[in-house]
């Protein structure tokens, strides 16, 4: 028998689930002993996974974890089983630290809310059941556990069901996540109808065997789309825009770093593994493709919104868009960078999304156009908010620069590579879209955090300390995976990476030595990432400084103009009456607020792309009926591509 | 404010009455032979909860509320769901793997048929707290159209005294 340490997959789900249980039962009269049945299922989930580490993520051992004992016979896979790789334990470690850090937050974050047995126990299910999921090796354990995932977050989305829209928003996400869900189930019967297993090792075995038969490539389409919708990905996103708004702050960390992980988990283990069809041009184009379009188009929507949180929840699902885009080059190092830039996605997302929430909790508000001037008030959130914000843009010393950098780098190489041209164009849009999000998080922090503080926030306190803490855990995570890029690619990235190329591996794991053989799956794995050197962020850091000074120079010593106007509004800042324009003999009465408006600063190019934006915003209609409807077609051209092309 | 019922039929009381032993017999019957005949927990634990239907029938929303009592009934669902992964820990504290037959493994007394079980009491207490609220919903509606019948027929009877 195996050593002990085998057993932490399943005891780290379990004990999650036991926690939410245990709360239920509990926590009703005892406030005390819900937190501490919270504090130890979190940690003790985090300690078993973090033990995996060195067997796993350093050794390079497969782990498979037959349930009951009931292992294979004669080839054939009918128990249950918990397989993980290295590229399991990735996105398991980011599932249980962001499951810790958001437990954390909730303490305090939730502390004026009522019924919290139910949030806790929700919670702690929806932490259990993504955990299960990406640790699982049994394809419709995957399913069952998207199920749990999906209804719970919808439930914790409904959660504050007293704020305005929380319902309808929990709504839309239950209609189309179910939606998502069905096709999902629709793909696995049609796998397992063909292949008569349900084991994903046997599957990946099978598959290859199979590319003649044309309901592989339904199965493909509809699970590719099932795990897109987990991820939000391009038609599916308002879901996650409305649900964000109205979830608590804690929970949309879950949503936004957990849940379209999930999604991001199911494309590369289904592309990459099971159907080991990524070196195939038209499933590149697909998945690229649909990354792209999605980075792009939620971008441009977060560019435009005036909700905080919503802002935000359009940015993250632009990030899993690069994600999606990395991941479907089909080479080591679009992977890498995928997987690297999920990492970086939920650690920043979720700083962002917690210093929201501490803008909410302080001041009850997430309107743009209401706050302003906080950093008064709340200096640490806003360094913290800072710091996630330079992190997202992709600004040098921090780890979105690093994943960034990866992805133009392997893209533009893929474009180099193949001489085709739509891989540059993706490239492009990838700078694009990093620029357009740097744009948009200037105008957050122009609105929220300086300017002007408005009379009713004048009293605005800092979070305690017991909120900030997992906001200064996910801060130092950014700086560090930020600084360290080459110890990331070589300590995580590589075993994650190289797990995503053996399929053979997988597949002797849980089927015993040479099942990949007799039924001829050959893979050889990654050495190396073949990432170029000239990336070192402190160099860049000085390069973007040099640059910023450059241009700021250039501009006071351009124009006579520029000079008089910056000389105003300096002045503007310092004392309010100087400005003539309040004066009662030019308008009036003076206005009681007046600031620039984050929303204003970037009118010129709003306009100029006024088309572009007011279609997006229309095609947002809001209407749960239209988002089904958009989900459809897009199934409806998946399926046609997979069944006449691939 | 007394609230007023109407007593059922007598012939539907009674069924129910009848029927109700039965049916909780039965659905015992399906959750403990689950590991050797079609059924199990699941099903047994539904056909259990059944017997909550059978009362509502008999003895209307009154007799469902002083019968179950809804806390009790939640507190011992999660109970069961501890007692499920317990059971199934069982099976790595022996040496051997999680959910494993560890106790008389290879005859047809095994922990399965413990798990069964607790499955059975999980799905009895979850469906008939399930029903609880739903038959809530019901009942108010059903008691005021039962007062507002009562009301008028009272009224009625005095308009024929007078």
């Amino acid at each position: 028998m195996s050593a002990f340490i085998d057993n932490f997959p399943v005891l780290a789900v379990m004990t999650l689930f036991v926690g939410g249980f245990l709360n239920s039962l509990v926590g009703r009269r005892h406030a005390i002993l819900q937190k501490i049945v919270v504090l130890v299922t979190v940690t003790g989930a985090l300690a078993m996974v973090l033990a995996l580490v060195k067997p796993v993520l350093m050794d390079g051992e497969i782990i498979t974890y037959w349930l009951g004992n009931w292992e294979p016979v004669e080839g054939w896979a009918i128990g249950i089983a918990l397989e993980v790789d290295a590229l399991s334990l990735f996105f398991g470690l980011i599932v249980v630290v962001a499951v810790f850090v958001s437990g954390v937050y909730s303490f305090t974050y939730m502390s004026r809310d009522d019924s919290l047995v139910n949030y806790y126990t929700l919670f702690l299910m929806l932490g259990g059941s993504v955990l299960g999921l990406v640790l699982s090796g049994d394809l419709f354990n995957i399913f069952v556990m998207v199920e749990i995932m999906t209804f719970t977050a919808v439930a914790l989305t409904a959660f504050r069901s007293h704020d305005e829209g929380a319902l309808e928003g929990a709504m839309k996400y239950l209609v189309v996540g179910s939606l998502g869900s069905t096709f999902l189930l629709v793909g696995i019967a049609i796998l397992y109808s063909q292949l008569h297993t349900l084991n994903l090792a046997q599957i990946a075995a099978l598959l290859p065997e199979q590319s003649n038969n044309p309901l592989m490539g339904v199965a493909f389409a509809f699970l590719f789309i099932g795990f897109a919708s987990k991820a939000f990905l391009f038609p599916f996103q308002p879901l996650a825009a409305d649900a964000h708004a109205v979830a608590p702050a804690s929970i949309s960390l879950m949503i936004s770093g957990v849940l379209t992980k999930c999604g991001v988990y199911g494309i590369i283990r289904m592309c990459y593994v099971l159907y080991q069809n990524m070196d195939l041009a038209v499933v590149q184009y697909l998945v690229t493709g649909f990354g792209a379009a999605t980075m792009f188009i939620c971008v441009t929507m977060a560019f435009q919104q005036h909700n905080f949180k919503r802002l935000l929840a359009f940015h993250s699902i632009s990030q899993v868009g690069y994600v999606i885009t990395a991941v479907g080059l089909g080479t080591a190092l679009g992977v890498s960078a995928g997987l690297y830039h999920a990492m970086n996605h939920t650690i920043f997302k979720g700083l962002l999304f917690l210093t929201a929430g501490a803008v909410q909790h302080q001041t009850g508000s997430l309107d743009l156009d209401g706050l302003g001037g906080l950093s008064k008030r709340m200096p640490r959130t806003t360094v913290l908010f800072l710091i996630g914000a330079a992190s997202i843009s992709g600004l040098p010393p921090f780890n979105g620069f690093a994943s960034k950098w990866m992805i133009y780098q392997a893209t533009f190489r893929q474009g180099v590579d193949t001489g085709n041209f739509f891989f540059i164009i993706v490239c492009v849009l990838a700078l694009l879209t990093s620029v357009l999000t740097l744009a948009s998080f200037i105008k957050v922090t122009q609105s929220v955090f300086f300017g002007q503080l408005p009379e009713k926030y004048k009293d605005v306190k800092e979070v305690p300390l017991l909120m900030r803490l997992p906001m200064w855990i996910l801060a130092v995570l950014c700086v560090v995976t930020g600084l360290f890029p080459t110890q990331v690619q070589n300590w995580v990235l590589l075993p994650a990476t190289n797990a995503v190329f053996s399929a053979a591996s997988y597949i002797d794991a849980a089927m015993g030595e040479g099942y990949a053989a007799l039924h001829n799956v050959v893979s050889s794995g990654v050495t190396s990432l073949g990432v170029s050197t000239c990336w070192s962020p402190l160099s860049w850091l000085a390069l973007l400084f040099c640059v910023t000074c450059a241009v700021t120079i250039v501009a006071l010593l351009g124009s006579p103009d520029s000079k008089e106007e910056s000389h105003v509004s300096a002045a503007d800042e310092t004392a309010e009456e100087l400005d003539p324009k309040y004066e009662p003999f030019f308008s009036g009465e003076e206005s009681v607020y007046s600031q620039v408006g984050g929303s204003d600063l970037f009118w010129g190019f709003k306009h100029s792309w006024r088309k572009h934006f007011t279609f997006w915003t229309n095609w947002h209609s809001g209407v749960v009926n239209d988002y089904t409807l958009y989900g459809v077609v897009v199934t409806a051209f998946v399926l046609l591509a997979c069944i006449f092309v691939l | 404010m007394k609230r007023t019922y109407r007593r059922k039929n007598v012939i539907v009381r009674c069924g129910a009455d009848l029927f109700l032993p039965l049916g909780c017999v039965f659905g015992c019957y399906v959750i403990f032979h689950g590991n050797t005949s079609p059924g199990g927990g699941f099903q047994g634990g539904v056909l259990v909860a059944s017997a909550i239907l059978m009362v509502f029938l008999g003895h209307g929303g009154t007799g469902v509320r002083s019968t179950f009592r809804a806390r009790l009934l939640h507190s011992s669902e999660t109970i069961a769901e501890i007692m499920y992964v317990l059971i199934a820990l069982l099976g790595v504290f022996t040496g051997l793997n999680f959910c494993v037959n560890f106790v008389f493994a290879g005859h047809e007394w095994e922990t399965s048929v413990l798990m069964n079980d607790v499955v059975g009491y999980h799905v009895m207490a979850g469906i008939i707290c399930l029903l609880i609220v739903m038959l809530n919903t019901l009942d108010e509606d059903d008691l005021r159209k039962d007062e507002n019948r009562q009301l008028r027929s009272e009224s009625e009877e005095e308009v024929e005294e007078e």
